[in-house]
């Protein structure tokens, strides 16, 4: 139902975790936008897709764990989850994430998806 | 239905904030609303008026006084990410005085009232 609001927002995630900030920094925006309750959806497509991957941890490297908070998303009201099947292929990665409700999408199809929201803002 | 918001990602010694800034003349010019400039990551250096840009390169914040004084366009500064790089709206107060003081929630209002978001 929540595709049928005018202001749909999507956060398109293109960004490893732990090299730069750019991940923390899209989080921070979703938060917001989810605690404003403004409908948000989150992509991940290219090195994005790292930011789904289990069993990383950036406190080894000194850098703060910030895909920790990604298990609050329902808190946030944060449900649309989406991430492109060719990125993740690309990679050699498999479906198993740190986090429930991530819907794998074909590129036409997450292409199509993205494209119902009516901002997108890219990390 | 002529509304824009535009977000500012990129710092004041990248040739994209040429672009920004050229895209939001373009469309001040061409009568489009701006409801603001919302400055993000490292968009907000351009608010710190203690950056020096050699006098041979461009001068964005030249740009962005003109724009302000002319069309009383909303620059709107994310105040985490400008404490992260040096920003300080206290002790220092290096800010130059045109750009606002905000947050992250000031972006949901501007993606609220814009029909469109264009980020740089």
């Amino acid at each position: 139902m929540s595709n049928t609001f005018s202001n749909l927002t999507a956060i398109l995630n293109s960004k490893a975790p732990f090299s730069n900030t750019a991940g923390k920094d899209a989080l921070d925006i979703a938060l917001i936008f989810g605690s404003f309750e403004q409908p948000t959806s989150l992509f991940f497509q290219g090195d994005g897709v790292w930011q789904l991957i289990q069993e990383q941890n950036g406190t080894i490297i000194s850098v703060k764990d910030y895909l920790k908070t990604f298990a609050a998303f329902e808190f946030y009201d944060l449900e649309n989850i989406y991430v492109c099947q060719e990125s993740l292929i690309q990679r050699g990665l498999t479906t198993d994430f740190h986090i429930d409700n991530v819907q794998v999408l074909a590129k036409g199809d997450f292409a199509k998806k993205l494209a119902i929201h009516h901002t997108i803002l890219r990390f | 239905m002529n509304k824009l918001a535009v977000v500012v990602t990129t710092p004041p010694y990248s040739n994209l904030s040429v672009t920004a800034l050229e895209y939001i003349e373009t469309a001040l010019k061409s009568g489009i609303e701006l409801v603001g400039v919302f400055f993000y990551q490292d968009g907000v250096i351009h608010a710190n008026q203690q950056v020096q840009i050699a006098s041979d390169e461009f001068q964005c914040l030249t740009q962005w006084q003109a724009l302000q004084l002319t069309y009383k366009l909303p620059l709107h500064l994310c105040i985490t990410a400008g404490e992260k790089r040096g920003l300080n709206d206290e002790d220092t107060n290096n800010i130059h005085p045109i750009f606002t003081v905000s947050g992250l929630g000031e972006l949901v209002e501007l993606a609220n009232k814009a029909d469109r978001v264009v980020q740089f």
